[in-house]
């Protein structure tokens, strides 16, 4: 503690200093405003005795400036007074002073006093720190919010190319959002949404949206089913949140065709199919707890199947909406909730969420309120960029004997192979489907020598495979050369396929008979391929493919 | 290359997914799939949305599940199809035998 003395009298001066000094206190001496005013520009002083007449500057003009000087920390300021200058006592206060010290001065009032006051001035200071922090976390705060408020609009982003689809309303309580609600659409044209509650609100719910968010992005883009990404959600989200946190979700994919729903529930409130006029069909009830809680060996996969058609809708809401309560405590409920949807036809979320703003009398928001209508529509052909060809002709020969006969996946291997050609990856299915009954017929029935009609008799067809094992197992002598030809002039793959066999000459019937169980394969295959040929031998098969 | 089969929720629908290849090295496991199938099923989801690859002994397979479960099941359903599949099942004339979705 360091107390500044102001006095023009030598005297008073001495006299205090010795004073203070005994009571341990340091001390500084001015002798007049102006010098006390430096003084305090200077050094750190913490509690101010001044003279009331003193040259130069007086102690009615210093007081407020030395008031100013302190600013936000509470510097004491005594003035020195003689008890019958009572007058001035109103004057003292008014520019600023805390209190009087009189002459002659007494040791126990001044030490009590300079006590007293260098408290509250401690206070003053634990205060003002305190209230530095504050600020200073509270703009950082603000500054992280920004941020992650950034991260977060662009993490979950909705496009608007869904609105076909879907009418979703999200009001988030804070400033974050503890529910989300993600859309996509997968390769095969299903359209796939995610609704989704984490426990509480604000920033600490929100934080699980983005891993869960950039899962549910990747596995509809590879086209995966709902309870496949339910598992995955459940075991990222039981990894990464506190035991406490969970998320209620419903994963919900519409078939390409739009004529049918798969439904993954867990938590969430009790979903509706609607139809045109807004009456509930069917109520799917949540069958799994929310994602984040189960093991993995816990967790239950079981989806909701349900066939629908275009004037169909699922209408699906977190617990927001039905929890709402009114001023006499009471809540929406599902029933009110189900009398609204069949209000009008057609009901959008935005009039859903109107209503209960209405019902809860506009009383501020108590939790975040999610809701999304999902229209079962057959989904929009999505015209795909036309295929780049490699210009590369591209020549391989594969010859297969019959250890590899026996043991290998040579058809699989060479889609693979040949996959990696730019462009061809397009056709690979076909491509499979035509080696795979070309090779099988080699091995098969050029080999192994088996008979197709086997197939025809009652457990014939897996009677086949088994004598095609028992055959295989005891191949000795075999051979199958593959020679393929990539031809980017022509834009074609053709394949030739010839096998060690004594030759087989394939039965085409022009009207194929697609009730056997076999014969279907050659069918096909002058479906797909542009052009089939089979040498005089029986033992050589030559198929082209046509990319365009 | 696996199989693998689900029952919904209310035991009346059960999806079997095809990963990868589907051909005759499934044959056992495809038809041990709908072998013990609960009396409340009626309906079978063949989902070959992460099926790449399927010729015409996958085609048998379906028919032979068509057969046996001609009694029992009413729709055999064959969902979410890469386009190249299912063109194959529409030159087949699946169409007519099964909801291709």
């Amino acid at each position: 503690m360091r107390v500044l003395v102001v006095d023009d009298q030598p005297l008073n001066c001495i006299l205090l200093k010795t004073m203070l000094e005994q009571q341990k206190y340091e001390v500084a001496i001015a002798n007049n405003g102006a010098q006390a005013l430096d003084i305090l520009r200077q050094e750190s002083i913490d509690i101010v005795l001044l003279d009331v007449i003193m040259p130069v500057m007086d102690g009615f003009e210093t007081a407020p400036k030395i008031k100013e000087l302190a600013g936000d920390v509470y510097l004491p300021v005594i003035f020195i007074t003689t008890l019958e200058d009572h007058n001035s006592f109103e004057k003292c206060l008014a520019v600023g002073g805390d209190d009087f010290i009189h002459k002659p001065f007494d040791k126990v009032i001044l030490s009590a006093k300079i006590r007293a006051h260098a408290r509250t001035r401690r206070l003053s200071q634990e205060a003002n720190q305190q209230k530095k922090q504050l600020e200073y976390h509270y703009n950082q705060i603000e500054r992280e919010h920004e941020i992650v408020e950034h991260i977060f609009s662009n993490a979950l982003d909705q496009s608007s190319q869904y609105q076909q689809y879907c009418d979703y309303h999200l009001s988030p309580a804070s400033m974050f959002n503890g529910d989300m609600f993600l859309m996509a659409k997968s390769p095969m044209g299903g359209f796939y949404c995610l609704l989704g509650d984490f426990t509480g609100h604000g920033l600490a719910a929100a934080v699980g949206a983005l891993p869960a968010s950039r899962i549910f992005y990747a596995m509809v883009s590879k086209g995966m089913a709902v309870n496949d990404i339910a598992y995955e959600l459940n075991q990222v989200l039981s990894s990464l949140l506190p035991s406490n946190m969970f998320c209620a979700a419903a994963i919900v994919e519409l078939s390409e065709s739009g004529k049918s729903l798969s439904v993954w529930l867990g938590g969430l409130p009790d979903l509706y199919l609607i139809d045109e006029k807004g009456e509930v069909i069917k109520t799917l009830e949540s069958q799994h707890m929310a994602l984040g809680i189960l093991d993995n060996d816990e967790f239950e996969r079981n989806t909701i199947h349900l066939e629908v058609d275009a004037g169909k809708r699922l209408v699906m809401a977190t617990d927001g909406i039905i929890e709402t309560e009114n001023s006499k405590g009471e809540m929406l409920a599902e029933e009110r909730f189900k009398q609204v949807l069949k209000s009008t036809s057609h009901i959008s979320t935005e009039q859903i969420v109107s209503y209960t703003q209405r019902f809860s009398e506009h009383s501020a928001q108590q939790d975040d309120l999610s809701i999304a209508i999902i229209n079962c529509l057959p989904s929009k052909v999505i015209s795909k960029a036309p295929i780049e060809y490699s210009s590369l002709p591209f020549e391989l020969k594969v010859d297969i004997d019959q250890t590899n006969i026996i043991s290998a996946d040579p058809v699989l291997e060479l889609v693979d192979v040949l996959s990696r050609i730019k462009g061809i990856s397009e056709h690979r299915s076909n491509i499979f489907l035509l080696l795979s009954e070309a090779y099988n017929n080699a091995v098969d029935h050029g080999v192994l020598g088996l008979d197709s009609n086997i197939k025809n008799k009652e457990e014939g067809f897996l009677e086949f495979y088994q004598l095609r094992a028992n055959a295989l197992s005891n191949l000795q002598q075999a051979l199958i050369v593959i020679h393929v030809q990539y031809c980017p002039s022509e834009h074609s793959l053709s394949f030739s396929i010839r096998d060690s066999g004594k030759g087989f000459r394939p039965n085409i019937k022009c009207d194929r008979d697609l009730k056997q169980e076999h014969g279907r394969g050659l069918s096909l295959l002058h479906e797909i391929a542009q052009q089939i040929s089979f040498n005089n031998e029986g033992n050589e098969v030559t198929i082209v493919y046509s990319l365009l | 290359m696996s199989l693998s089969k689900n029952a919904s929720a209310d035991g009346k629908t059960l999806t079997i997914q095809i990963r990868g290849k589907f051909d005759f090295n499934l044959v056992q496991s495809f038809r041990q799939a709908y072998a013990d199938i609960d009396p409340e099923t009626e309906k079978v989801v063949v989902d070959l949305r992460e099926t790449d690859y399927m010729d015409s002994s996958a085609l048998g397979m379906l028919l032979n599940m068509k057969k046996t479960l001609a009694e029992t099941i009413d729709t055999i359903q064959i969902a979410n199809c890469r386009p190249q599949l299912k063109k194959i099942l529409q030159i087949s004339r699946f169409d007519k035998k099964f909801d291709i979705d």
